[in-house]
């Protein structure tokens, strides 16, 4: 019956750390987005076909989002390419700006550097992390989704970045799929767990792998991929980011793609006191939501359903 | 001369030594000191490597010792230096009658025709015999061992077995022996009349406590009916005195693991599901066998007297621990009187497995064990399984496989007298499949030629410890070698078209997956339905209805597309995703219903897709089956989507259809509690707080 009327069960997944993802969230509200996707060199017809296709699939999201948009995707560039790219990149993108780096390919570790695979010779992952550090947006976001790109987190791992990778370590070798579902939670609505109408980071790491996980399943094939989720700058990538390991405060508050009009009254002064109300209501709810476990079932549901009615009321309000 | 003469006193007294050695070695055999045993075996293999008997006994050794892969390299070692060596010839039989190899009878007559005074290749053939059902064979062939040693306890216990099995309570072939008992447990329990073995296998270890080959099979045995605290006390007894053979070590391994399962009740039934899956498959299953009993009450006319039990097993290796050391295929199901053990839906890549047909053919043994009080044989309970599957439905039940085309165009089909011997002792691997396809297609054609209440007689027959040679006299008024002709004949008529152009068929799907491959899709189109014709069950991988139905979107034409995947829905296609592709079309068709229906045969098929559910659910909501719905949303909760939000919401508005408003604010809350934001369950408070209904 997974948590339908059981309350007990979905009172764990509340914790502190969501109270401060959410403020985060909140506040959060980044100028422009500039996304660069880039696929490598496949070997055979169906990876280089593969790859194409899911970059298509990243490309084709990210224009029908809209919105501050510039979206640039690289299909099989040499490392020449991406150099001018990043070029061009440290010029237009401005500090408050966020910067998304997608990589789409295979890589390969060699027990001390990572490499991505293009056209000629192939980039380094010291080399990327440097080229991103020149890209002036404070908030960026790099998916690793080739073999091998764990072996790439300790390069580009910085405090204000996310890195998510496909594999752990460098030493998962086998072609990987994450990069076919993280191209999905991207035109997903379901991956908008919260309802924010955006992905973030963090619901699309864990769409993808959660999917990734369910591929391996299915198949019933030893799972060869272990996505990871780096964000702090210090650590080495953990498959489940929470407030425990520290990891997933920065994705969860970082959009990626943003799927409704959402920012619109945001802008309206009239309806300043009801998104005012709504905010408190808001946190007022994970309050409760924290203190659940403390609280007998029935005093939680009423005080739930009351702050949700009022919520659901206040934002009738606003969308009049 | 001097040094001759040296040497040989030398040779004397190797010889003198080796022949003390092999003694003690023996001695520590009998003493069950395996690796004392081995050691001096070792020694003396070692000494003279070129002594087919030593590699023999020693073999036996590691037979004993449940090592049948070494005993079998020894063996054959035995065979490179005396190529028609008896013992070795009965050893390698032995290992193939442990494995049910069609092989064993061969090799055992083949040790006889080296030695015919070998007493255990004659026991052999006997019990090998009896195995097959053949009492008249095995009578002869154990009455041969007694002529070769009056006191041969096999022999002896395998006649004893056949008054026995044949309800007899007393034979003057009782040997009086823990190893005949052990015998006569083993032939009981291949016969599924599990109960009258374990009496057996009890009586062996009351005179042998240290038999533990039968102790470990009680213990088996008691597992299988459901008896686990004695049967975990004596697979632990056997595995605490050394016996630790694949069955022993699997079953206490698995009977450990059953505290990961949880067990759901009615008065009929009873369902051990896997926690991680419980939730998600109780109500199909539960929901089926409740079908099956109340179906199968009706067309069997008899009540069951006591609930019936299904383990649902995720992990396959667990599901063979159950069917171990008994013949047959057994690949999804087994079962054992009231209680039936499977494969899970999620044990297998989706589509492989249509676990509601084997939930109903493993019910369907449940009454016919019952009504026959386990005597039906093997061929009969089989057959009225497979002719079960596809009475519930024609798209389901195991298709026309090319195992079986080939037996019936070179005529491999067995006499049905002897058709037990097609799952017991199959020649090759395919025979089981192909004798489950004759022995399903014996019970429809009865069914059609002399009706459903013959198949009634023929079962109240076997009840009676009939044979089935005097079954089909009694019943079908006709003698087996007619029946024969007659059956052959109906099923040649049946199969013709694809037994004749099978070939050409297998050249023509070579030529079709290539053409999808470079996406000649005319050329697709025109070759497909001639191939698809020719063989209509084939729905496996690359199929041409597939290929067809791709062919047809890809120029364009929906409307062909979607009549070929229907085509292939109804001839019982399995692939979920190209069912999910169908349910589209259909409702893209405006055939909502229709969209509905082929979503619903996916939750047969493999039950474990989410987004399958969620759709359903969605059509089931607009279409008015509420209660559907609310099956389908709970299914999709189970399996613990990352969008908690969606998923409460969702069972909510079912719950909101079905005048469940209690129900429906809870799930609301849950889903709000996981997004308060999301607005569609905002809306949906705000109804329901408004509304009187409660």
């Amino acid at each position: 019956m997974g948590c339908g009327v059981s309350w007990p069960l979905c009172l764990l997944r509340v914790s502190a750390f969501q109270i401060a993802l959410l403020l985060f969230t909140a506040l959060a509200a980044p100028a422009s987005t500039y996304y660069l996707t880039i696929t490598g060199l496949g070997g055979e017809p169906d990876f280089t076909q593969r790859f194409k296709m899911w970059a298509d699939d990243i490309d084709t999201s990210l224009k029908r989002a809209g919105g501050d948009a510039n979206v640039v995707t690289m299909h099989v560039p040499s490392r020449e390419q991406v150099r001018t790219r990043f070029a061009e990149l440290a010029r237009q993108v401005k500090a408050n700006d966020t910067f998304v780096l997608v990589l789409i390919g295979h890589g390969t570790y060699d027990g001390v550097d990572y490499k991505f695979n293009l056209q000629g010779p192939d980039i380094t992952a010291g080399e990327l992390a440097a080229l991103m550090d020149r890209v002036p947006a404070q908030r960026q976001l790099v998916v690793n989704t080739t073999e091998c790109s764990g072996g790439s987190i300790e390069h580009l791992r910085r405090p204000s970045r996310i890195v998510v990778s496909a594999t752990r370590s460098g030493t998962e070798r086998n072609a990987t799929v994450f990069a076919r579902y993280w191209a999905e939670a991207l035109r997903e609505p379901s991956a908008d767990t919260d309802k924010n109408e955006a992905i973030s980071a963090l619901e699309a790491f864990r769409y993808a792998q959660q999917k990734t996980t369910d591929y391996f399943e299915t198949q019933k094939r030893l799972a060869t991929e272990h996505s990871v989720l780096e964000d702090t700058g210090k650590g080495t990538g953990e498959r489940n980011p929470n407030n425990d390991n520290g990891e997933g405060k920065l994705a969860a508050s970082f959009a990626v793609v943003r799927l409704g009009a959402n920012a619109a009254a945001a802008r309206d002064p009239a309806k300043r006191p009801l998104l005012d109300r709504r905010e408190q209501l808001e946190q007022a709810i994970e309050k409760l939501k924290f203190e659940k476990a403390a609280m007998p079932e029935a005093d939680y549901k009423r005080q739930l359903t009351q702050l949700l009615l009022e919520l659901a009321k206040v934002q009738e309000a606003i969308d009049k | 001369m001097r040094l001759v003469v040296a040497l040989g006193l030398v040779l004397m007294g190797a010889n003198a030594l080796c022949a003390q050695t092999l003694q003690q070695a023996e001695a520590r055999w009998k003493a069950r000191d395996y690796q004392g045993a081995n050691e001096i075996f070792r020694q003396l293999v070692a000494a003279d490597p070129k002594n087919p008997d030593l590699k023999v006994r020693w073999g036996r050794l590691y037979l004993d010792h449940q090592q049948p892969n070494d005993a079998q390299d020894l063996f054959a070692e035995a065979l490179e230096i005396k190529k028609d060596h008896a013992g070795a010839l009965l050893g390698l039989a032995l290992i193939a009658s442990e494995g049910y190899e069609g092989r064993a009878a061969d090799l055992a007559r083949k040790a006889l025709e080296s030695d015919p005074k070998l007493v255990e290749a004659q026991e052999l053939l006997a019990y090998l015999a009896l195995e097959d059902n053949d009492n008249a064979k095995a009578s002869e062939e154990a009455h041969k061992a007694l002529a070769l040693d009056a006191n041969s306890i096999t022999g002896k216990a395998v006649l004893a077995t056949i008054d026995w099995l044949a309800d007899k309570k007393e034979s003057q072939w009782d040997p009086h022996a823990a190893k005949g008992y052990e015998v006569a447990g083993h032939f009981f329990v291949i016969n599924r009349r599990y109960e009258e073995g374990i009496q057996y296998l009890r009586k062996a270890i009351e005179l042998d406590p240290q038999l533990y080959s039968a102790r470990s099979q009680l213990g088996v045995n008691l597992m299988r009916l459901g008896q686990n605290e004695e049967a975990y006390k004596q697979l632990e007894i056997c595995f605490n005195n050394g016996f630790q053979d694949a069955a022993t070590r699997n079953s206490l391994k698995l009977m450990d693991s059953y505290k990961n399962f949880v067990t759901f009740t009615t008065p009929r039934t009873i369902l051990k599901l896997h926690k991680k899956e419980a939730a998600l498959l109780r109500p199909y299953i539960e929901s089926e066998m409740e079908k099956a009993i109340a179906t199968y009450e009706d067309k069997y006319r008899m009540k069951l007297t006591r609930p019936v039990q299904v383990e649902v097993y995720p992990d396959h290796e667990d599901f063979a621990v159950r069917t171990m050391g008994l013949p047959g295929l057994g690949a999804l199901g087994v079962t054992f009187g009231y209680s039936i053990a499977m494969d899970s839906p999620s044990g297998r890549p989706p589509g492989q497995f249509h676990w509601a047909s084997t939930l109903w053919h493993e019910m369907s043994h449940v009454f016919t064990l019952t009504a026959t009080n386990h005597h039906v044989p093997r061929w009969f309970t089989e057959g009225m399984a497979v002719h079960e599957e596809t009475s519930v439905s024609p798209e389901w039940g195991d298709r026309l496989t090319p195992d079986v085309i080939a037996a019936i165009k070179n005529k491999k089909l067995l006499p049905v007298t002897e058709l037990d011997r097609g799952f017991v002792h199959p020649v090759s691997p395919g025979q089981v499949v192909v004798s489950y396809y004759q022995a399903g297609k014996i019970c429809d054609y009865i069914n059609e030629k002399w009706g459903w209440n013959t198949l009634l007689a023929m079962l109240h027959d076997f009840a009676g410890a009939m044979e089935t040679a005097d079954v089909i006299r009694k019943e079908l008024k006709t003698e087996p070698p007619d029946f024969d002709k007659q059956f052959i004949a109906y099923v040649e008529a049946q199969t013709q078209t694809v037994v004749t152009s099978y070939d050409d068929w297998k050249k023509g799907m070579r030529t079709l997956v290539d053409k999808v491959a470079a996406k000649e899709w005319d050329s697709v189109i025109a070759d497909a339905p001639r191939l698809r014709d020719q063989y209509p069950d084939y729905v496996e991988d690359h199929n041409a209805y597939e290929a067809l139905a791709q062919a047809y979107l890809a120029k364009g034409n929906k409307p062909a597309a979607l009549a070929e995947l229907e085509r292939y829905e109804k001839t019982g296609g399995r692939n979920p995703d190209t069912l999910k592709s169908l349910a589209k079309q259909l409702e893209e068709a405006g055939r909502p219903k229709d969209a509905a229906a082929a979503l619903d045969r996916i939750n047969y098929i493999y039950p474990m897709d989410a987004a399958a559910h969620r759709s359903l659910g969605a059509l089931w909501l607009v279409q008015n089956n509420p209660k559907g719905a609310i099956r389908e949303f709970q299914a999709v909760l189970a399996k613990n989507p990352l969008d908690q939000a969606q998923a409460h919401y969702d069972l909510a508005r079912a719950y909101q259809a079905n005048h469940q408003n209690a129900q429906a604010n809870d799930e609301c809350l849950a889903s709000l509690e996981a997004a308060p934001g999301f607005r569609p369950a905002q809306k949906l408070l705000l109804e329901l707080s408004n509304s009187p209904e409660k």
